[in-house]
């Protein structure tokens, strides 16, 4: 279902193909010409301009709706975009993007848990809270209107084992209104687990 | 008879390959007492054996598949995509648990037919890309030693500094590793077991031509129990009998096997070290269901002639 999706992505941005230059100093690409309605919810704004995180760069660069370019304005090929997932810049992780990449071609609108959309004022602090390494992502359901996250997304294989209750509990306190997915990545496979509480009724 | 016990049994060539109980073999062949059986036992006999050759052998998926698999060996395949990936100097990209590797039109297709990685989607029109697990990028790479494994700064690993990230990964990728080896330098294709439930399940060729036959998980020798908290085996998985009942249920369902790999480390005390990986021996052994109400291994009713 994933390889359909992302097919028909790519047919329907063959000609759309928006533009961002790398920043290396923030771990980010800022776009410098967006195609397409997708950027309504992609990307960060930041003082007047739009910046994206490294999994949103990739994803669009895999499937050709998106040139990243450096400094000199030189396309950057996608070994590289690779290499940059490998060092972790940004924050990003090579699982990470397996999740966001899966669950971006099913159409869900995902941003990092804990980063403002738009951030009015371009303080170099702000700049550092938007590479800061966050938990989770956050996911909202493309056709919900208001911007509450519908779930958050654990991130994946962060211990190795799966959660224990105590962990579970701690994060439903922790993140109090908002259902939790734990997400595991093996082997390329993705998993989503859901752990609920819930009281079973007294039957006749 | 089939023995269903939970025996030693060593991986043979599945193609000629069926355990038949030396009683069936003795009466028929010995004992002239018993070559006037009837016709009915002749065609129990055959029943039996189309049963077993059913149970026992590679299933494969629709007529000429059987055939497809004899004339392309695995060998073949694997040392092809070897010889090629070495003339072009091939390296892998380091990306958190997983190796990405781009290969032209000749490697994608080896790849493929040797069932390394998954591909990746993408428009680049140069190359395929392919996600690797570790072990199978470990393998192409130490042992078959046909790429190199480069990280995010270019800068190529070592052998040995890729055997440390892996284990930081992952604690017990040693005896994964050993296992993934094993069956692999025996020609069987090793896919990942999650969805099963189990570590691998192997195939006697293609995942296209035969459905694979068994689901293996794999275990550690017991001195290797770190945690102090699991079983005489050295491991987590199958600590008590329920454990057992879900995994050989859940294995027939899909119609495999349970084989158990054994990994031996043959009194080696720096086991998470590289140069120990050659010491270490694998013991194979298949965990079976035995009912006692459909076979009766020692008891053969015959047919009295005299009747």
């Amino acid at each position: 279902m994933r390889f359909f999706t992302t097919w028909s992505l790519i047919f329907l941005f063959r000609k759309d193909i928006s533009k961002a230059r790398w920043k290396q100093e923030l771990g980010m690409a800022e776009i410098i010409s967006n195609k397409g309605r997708m950027w309504t919810t992609t990307g960060i704004v930041v003082g007047g301009k739009l910046y994206s995180f490294l999994e949103d760069i990739l994803f669009l660069a895999e499937i050709g709706a998106l040139h990243l370019l450096d400094d000199e304005d030189k396309c950057i090929p996608l070994e590289d975009i690779y290499k940059k997932v490998a060092e972790g810049v940004g924050g990003s992780s090579w699982e990470s993007f397996e999740v966001y990449r899966h669950l971006k071609s099913l159409g869900y609108i995902i941003k990092r848990h804990g980063v403002c959309w738009s951030i009015k004022r371009a303080k170099s602090e702000k700049s550092t809270s938007l590479t800061q390494v966050t938990e989770l992502f956050s996911n909202i359901k493309i056709n919900e209107v208001s911007k509450i996250p519908v779930f958050d997304v654990y991130p994946p294989n962060s211990n190795g084992n799966p959660p224990t209750k105590k962990q579970i509990e701690d994060l439903e306190g922790q993140y109090e209104g908002i259902l939790l997915k734990f997400c595991y990545v093996e082997h390329g496979r993705i998993s989503f687990f859901s752990f609920n509480q819930i009281e079973l009724p007294v039957l006749i | 008879m089939l023995t269903r016990c939970s025996t030693k049994c060593e991986l043979r060539n599945p193609y000629v390959d069926y355990c038949v109980s030396q009683s069936y073999l003795n009466l028929l062949t010995s004992d002239p007492s018993y070559l006037c059986f009837s016709f009915s036992l002749l065609r129990k006999i055959i029943k039996f054996v189309s049963i077993l050759k059913v149970l026992m052998g590679p299933r494969w998926k629709g007529k000429g598949s059987e055939a497809k698999a004899l004339q392309n060996p695995m060998s073949k395949t694997i040392s092809d995509l070897q010889s090629s990936l070495i003339k072009s100097n091939s390296e892998g990209i380091l990306s958190g648990s997983s190796v990405l590797l781009a290969t032209n039109p000749d490697q994608t297709d080896l790849l493929n037919q040797s069932c390394f990685g998954r591909p990746i989607i993408t428009v680049d029109k140069d190359k395929q890309w392919f996600q690797l697990t570790l072990e199978e990028a470990f393998y192409l790479s130490f042992s078959l030693n046909c790429i190199k494994i480069v990280t995010g700064d270019s800068i190529t690993k070592t052998n040995k500094e890729l055997w440390d990230y892996m284990i930081s990964k992952r604690v017990n990728f040693p005896d994964f590793f050993k296992t993934y080896s094993h069956l692999r330098s025996k020609n069987w294709v090793v896919r990942s077991g999650c969805q099963y439930g189990v570590d691998f399940v192997a195939y006697c060729h293609h995942p296209s031509l035969v459905h694979s036959q068994y689901g293996v998980l794999v275990f550690s020798d017991e001195n290797r129990n770190r945690n102090g908290n699991g079983n005489g085996n050295g491991n987590d998985r199958l600590r008590v009998w329920s454990d057992f009942q879900c995994t050989l249920r859940l294995s027939g369902s899909v119609a495999k096997t349970l084989l158990i790999l054994y990994v031996n480390k043959n009194g080696e005390s720096g086991f998470d070290s590289l140069s120990c990986l050659e010491n270490f021996s694998v013991e194979e052994r298949t965990i079976t269901r035995w009912n006692p109400e459909r076979c009766r291994e020692d008891q053969f009713v015959v047919e009295d002639c005299n009747k």
